[in-house]
């Protein structure tokens, strides 16, 4: 759930997606500015902050990376509940990956927060020569579903930060107060003066 | 200082509790008209409070404590029992030298309690005399209620300066009322009983000061000062002589009890972030009693400053020192001359304190998998070595024979080669084993991987078993052996990869039953972390599933984030290490449980302090990689293993992962039942979590109450 401050929020952020779409190496990219080549994989989860300045605002990302193997399935409604955005990452080089991407879309619209900003990210766009996933044919959907797409990739960070940097302009600015749920934020007022913008 | 006119013990929490426990003790009592055989009325009993004639936790002298009622005094005794030591070398003459017989309770000074984060709740009990009690530990608790009683029946002051000790003060004795208020230092020093060997001082501390207060004038201001209500009180000087002669008394009690000396100083320390106080003793060379063998290189092992922890177990110590690997001659000494293991517990038992020399890691693994039986011999190994060879090239041949075409309306293969695809090339790829371009131990992994998803067809392949393989295939450089030792291990730590969970459901919840019970049971009163995680939500004790899946390999091995590539093997050795004491199930088979605790314990002052939720605590935890030294906290699992004993193993649902599963013949229909209850609970467990609409607490607390 997004909380709001004195024009600062905080948005709790989940990526789900394929094993190997590129999760780990979105946020890596974003909160620390880096790539590895050989991004070890995620056993349970990996939570980051990253906070980003939004016009007059400041948003500070609460991430949840989970991993992306079904096999982990089952603990994903323990990540995603109380999500304020969602980002699903598939591979633009696997067909697989883009319709896992399909089905965990379905599973947050069925049970997850319904006022949720969901984006879709294309990941891998820099290995052009080896696309699946025609851009198209995810945009249709994104559309057709109401997410937010964009092509990514972590490698050579083009995208990133304006992924997160959308949601965090969509992010409904008030929210009337729900009741909470098991894992939620504890309503933390950021402190305006050491908010950054992310990389800087 | 005490403040003789206030006696109001409301900010103790403790105490609070107490009185009301207390005063319920007594009514039983009353109900039950008890009689000591000496006439008194038993107002308290406890048993199987002990006491440690050494510092080692494995000599201890068990008994029965009691307060009896006669007429309108109350006594307390305690008295040993018969037969029962733990250690045979403590004879008769040590039972009767610390016999504690009828002692009017007006004739007790003070009476300090300790809590140590590691060990059990203790007092200390000393005589207006000077003297004092060797600590005794209550290992079935009753701290509380022996406090309350004795308060029922005699004013019970609790020292101004110090929250843990309870002067003892009859006001019938005007000497003691005037003495009593005259406990400048809220303290008492100690000199041992007759024997020596055991000498106790309250609060090292204190006495520190007291100590230089009776040397330096200048800052024997400070005391005298803070009686402002008594500055006139003509017993001034003579609390002055008393202090001067305490400090001869604190002189001859350091230099025999300095290791105790410590523990107090522990406390400030923990408190302090690990600033060392001023006002530690040296350590002497040697501990005052030292016990023969294995256990004398302790003087020299325990001294790690920057650990607070470690600081306790100069009080009492529960793990033994850690040693040097287990060395090729040492080895040799273990088989016999056709290469059978002759003792295995004792090989288990020197790899649990020591882990092995790398080089020799390829021969005693395959031991400590179960892959070779310790009874073979050197020819029934080379013979078994050729056998599983073959067998594991007939498996590898299964996938390898199946065609392009084949392959194309065989998804379910597909998919595996695509996951193993995907994971054997980010695996430990900065580690030197691993790195580089076209390296062929990648392919290796990638072999051994498939082809145990043939062997294993329905546990198939799972994240994280790439991270159990790597140091598997890099100790055994040998393809085959490197597998069926990975299937044996899989035999332990499968289950984690369940897909219902349960084998990880299974283990976090023996962790937070641990948890519980060294909170509950070892500290008593003192559950803070485990209140602090009921607050927060985090009672189940995910943010330790990546600790348990891996057994800490990731924990260990910072392999991707660490500059210096010395560093990277170093990690990368530790998580070798653990492994193999891991794998010893020396002392217990969830050694790795113990190892979450100790670190969570290590911690808990930084979790508590810094108000983490259960988000931040999950990034604390993930961060720890790479922080965590490997050997500290080993010892610090020993010691939470020896001190939670059997209670602690009695949390253990069976066949808890990486026990093996029970066989079903071999279980009792009560056995069945439990386990039956217990898989309900856990599908309870799974549900909640799964429906995502209740707390997690609901489902936990289901479990408590129903375990509890």
């Amino acid at each position: 759930m997004a909380t709001i401050g004195h024009n600062n929020l905080n948005a709790k952020l989940v990526l789900l997606g394929d094993m190997g779409a590129g999760k780990s190496s979105l946020v890596l990219r974003f909160v620390k500015g880096q790539f590895l080549e050989f991004q070890e994989s995620t056993i349970g989860a990996a939570f980051f902050s990253q906070t980003l300045a939004v016009n007059d605002a400041t948003v500070k990302f609460e991430i949840w990376d989970t991993a992306g193997q079904e096999r982990y399935h089952s603990l994903a409604p323990m990540y995603y509940r109380g999500a304020a955005a969602a980002i699903i990452v598939y591979d633009i080089t696997s067909a697989e990956s883009f319709a896992r991407a399909k089905k965990w879309v379905q599973e947050l619209q069925k049970q997850g927060n319904p006022n949720m900003v969901m984006a879709l990210a294309g990941n891998k766009a820099d290995l052009e020569e080896r696309r699946c996933v025609p851009a198209e044919d995810a945009r249709a959907y994104a559309e057709e579903n109401g997410l937010f797409f964009v092509e990514t990739s972590a490698k050579t960070a083009q995208n990133v930060n304006e992924i997160f940097y959308e949601i965090a302009k969509k992010l409904p600015r008030a929210q009337p107060p729900q009741n909470p749920a098991g894992m939620v934020l504890v309503d933390r007022q950021t402190d305006g003066s050491r908010a950054s913008t992310c990389c800087s | 200082m005490i403040e003789i006119e206030s006696y109001d013990f409301a900010d103790d929490v403790d105490y609070a509790a107490s009185q009301q426990q207390g005063s319920q003790s007594i009514m039983r009592s009353n109900s039950g008209k008890m009689k000591d055989p000496e006439g008194g009325e038993v107002v308290y009993v406890k048993d199987n409070v002990s006491i440690h004639p050494t510092q080692y936790m494995s000599e201890r002298i068990s008994g029965r404590l009691k307060l009896v009622k006669q007429d309108d005094s109350l006594f307390m005794m305690w008295i040993p029992y018969k037969g029962q030591n733990t250690n045979t070398r403590l004879s008769e003459r040590d039972r009767n030298l610390y016999t504690i017989r009828p002692l009017p309770i007006t004739d007790v000074r003070s009476i300090r309690r300790h809590t140590p984060p590691l060990g059990w709740q203790y007092l200390i009990v000393v005589l207006s005399s000077g003297l004092a009690f060797p600590p005794l530990y209550f290992y079935n608790g009753g701290v509380k209620e022996f406090l309350a009683t004795i308060k029922q029946h005699v004013l019970l002051v609790r020292s101004a300066d110090d929250a843990n000790v309870f002067i003892v003060n009859d006001f019938q004795d005007p000497l003691q009322k005037t003495l009593s208020s005259l406990e400048l230092l809220g303290v008492v020093p100690v000199v041992a009983p007759s024997s020596a060997a055991i000498a106790v001082s309250p609060t090292s501390e204190s006495q520190e000061k007291m100590a230089e207060c009776a040397c330096d004038t200048n800052c024997g201001s400070e005391f005298i000062e803070r009686p402002k209500y008594k500055v006139n009180d003509p017993a001034r000087d003579f609390s002055i002589q008393l202090l001067e002669k305490f400090s001869l008394v604190t002189k001859f009690a350091r230099e025999t009890t300095s290791q105790l000396f410590r523990e107090n100083s522990g406390e400030n320390l923990f408190l302090s972030d690990g600033r060392k106080p001023n006002h530690i003793p040296a350590l002497p060379a040697a501990p005052p009693k030292l016990p023969p063998n294995d256990v004398q290189k302790v003087s020299d092992e325990v001294h790690v400053p920057e650990d607070p922890l470690e600081f306790y177990k100069l009080a009492l110590i529960w793990g033994n020192p850690r040693q040097p690997p287990l060395s090729q001659e040492e080895w040799g000494d273990f088989l016999d001359s056709e290469g059978r293991v002759v003792d295995s517990e004792a090989l288990k038992k020197r790899v649990f304190y020591g882990g092995i020399a790398h080089e020799l890691r390829k021969e005693v693994w395959p031991f400590l998998l179960g892959h070779y039986d310790f009874n073979s011999t050197y020819a029934e190994r080379e013979y078994l070595r050729s056998a599983r060879k073959e067998d594991y090239e007939i498996i590898k041949l299964q996938w390898q024979s199946i065609s392009p075409q084949q392959a194309k309306r065989f998804t379910k293969f597909r998919e595996r080669k695509g996951l193993i695809d995907k994971d054997v090339v980010r695996t430990d790829r900065s580690f030197s084993y691993y790195n580089g371009d076209d390296n062929p131990n990648i392919n290796l992994l990638y072999d051994i991987l498939l082809t145990y998803s043939f062997y294993n067809f329905d546990l198939g392949y799972c994240q994280g078993m790439n991270d159990y393989l790597s140091p598997l295939l890099f100790v055994m450089e040998d393809e085959s052996e490197a597998f069926w030792c990975f299937a044996a291990l899989m035999e332990r730590v499968g289950p984690n990869f369940n897909r219902d969970q349960s084998g990880m459901q299974a283990q976090l919840f023996a962790l937070s039953k641990y948890c519980l019970v060294h909170w509950q049971l070892v500290e008593l009163s003192d559950s803070p972390l485990h209140d602090y995680f009921k607050q927060n939500d985090c009672l189940n004790y995910f943010f330790c599933f990546r600790w348990i899946l891996m057994q800490f390999k990731r924990q260990c091995a910072d392999i991707y984030f660490s500059s210096f590539a010395h560093h990277r093997e170093l990690r990368y050795e530790e998580t070798l290490l653990l492994w193999e004491v891991l794998w010893t199930h020396h002392l217990t088979e969830h050694l790795h449980l113990y190892v979450c605790v100790a670190i969570l314990k290590k911690y808990r002052n930084k979790i508590m302090g810094d108000r983490m939720d259960f988000d931040t605590l999950l990034k604390f935890i993930n961060e720890l990689t790479g922080h965590i030294d490997i050997e500290p906290t080993l010892r610090d699992a020993e010691a939470l293993c020896l001190c939670l004993g059997e209670t602690g193993a009695a949390c253990i649902p069976p066949g808890t992962p990486p026990s093996l599963p029970l066989k079903n013949a071999l279980v009792s229909s009560q056995l069945e039942d439990e386990i039956l209850g217990y898989t309900i609970l856990r599908k309870v467990i799974a549900d909640q979590i799964a429906s995502a609409k209740e707390d997690d607490l609901v489902a936990f607390e289901l479990v408590f109450r129903w375990e509890w």
